[in-house]
C-alpha cells in the first residue's frame, strides 16, 4: 500500500514538473490594422526580399511555415 | 529558420513559385511575435498584408496550415481593388 502511494506521488510530482516544462506557445500581438513589422531577408539566391519594397504595389502573403519541410 | 541552401533545394524540389525566405537568426520570426525562447523555434504563422503594408489577415498555429483565411482575405482585397 505505501509503495502503491509513494509510487502515485512520484507520478504527480513528474506530471506537475513535465507541466511545467510545457513550453508556453508565444502569442502575436499584431492583429489586423496594424502596420506588419519590416523585414529583409534571403531568398533562396541570396537576394534580399524587404517587405516594405511591396508597398503600394502588391499584396504580400506572409507564411512562417517552421519545422514542416527542411528540418530547420 | 532555415538556411538559404536547404530552402534552395526545397524550392527546387517543389517547384516553388514565390520567393522562399531564410529567417536564420529569428529576427523576423520574434517581431512577429511568433518566437519560442524555449523551443528556439516559432509558431506557424499566416499574415495577409495589404498595399498600404497593413496587415489584413492573421492565422497563427496549426489553423495556420489551412490556407482558406488567407485566400478570403486575398478575395477581399482582389475586390477592393477593383473597386479602387
Amino acid at each position: 500500500m505505501m509503495k502503491l502511494i509513494l509510487f502515485s506521488l512520484l507520478m504527480s510530482v513528474c506530471a506537475v514538473v513535465a507541466f511545467a516544462q510545457t513550453p508556453q506557445a508565444p502569442q502575436t500581438k499584431l492583429k489586423v490594422g496594424d502596420l506588419a513589422p519590416d523585414f529583409s531577408l534571403s531568398d533562396t539566391t541570396g537576394n534580399k526580399v524587404k517587405l516594405s519594397d511591396f508597398r503600394g504595389k502588391k499584396n504580400v502573403v506572409l507564411a512562417f511555415y517552421v519545422l514542416a519541410f527542411t528540418g530547420g | 529558420m532555415d538556411s538559404s541552401p536547404a530552402n534552395k533545394r526545397f524550392a527546387e524540389d517543389i517547384k516553388v513559385t514565390f520567393p522562399l525566405l531564410s529567417d536564420w537568426n529569428r529576427t523576423t520570426t520574434k517581431d512577429y511575435g511568433l518566437y519560442n525562447d524555449v523551443s528556439g523555434y516559432g509558431r506557424r504563422a499566416t499574415f495577409v498584408v495589404g498595399k498600404d503594408g497593413k496587415i489584413e489577415h492573421v492565422e497563427v498555429g496549426n489553423t495556420a496550415i489551412d490556407p482558406s483565411g488567407a485566400y478570403q482575405a486575398c478575395d477581399l482585397l482582389m475586390k477592393k481593388k477593383k473597386s479602387e
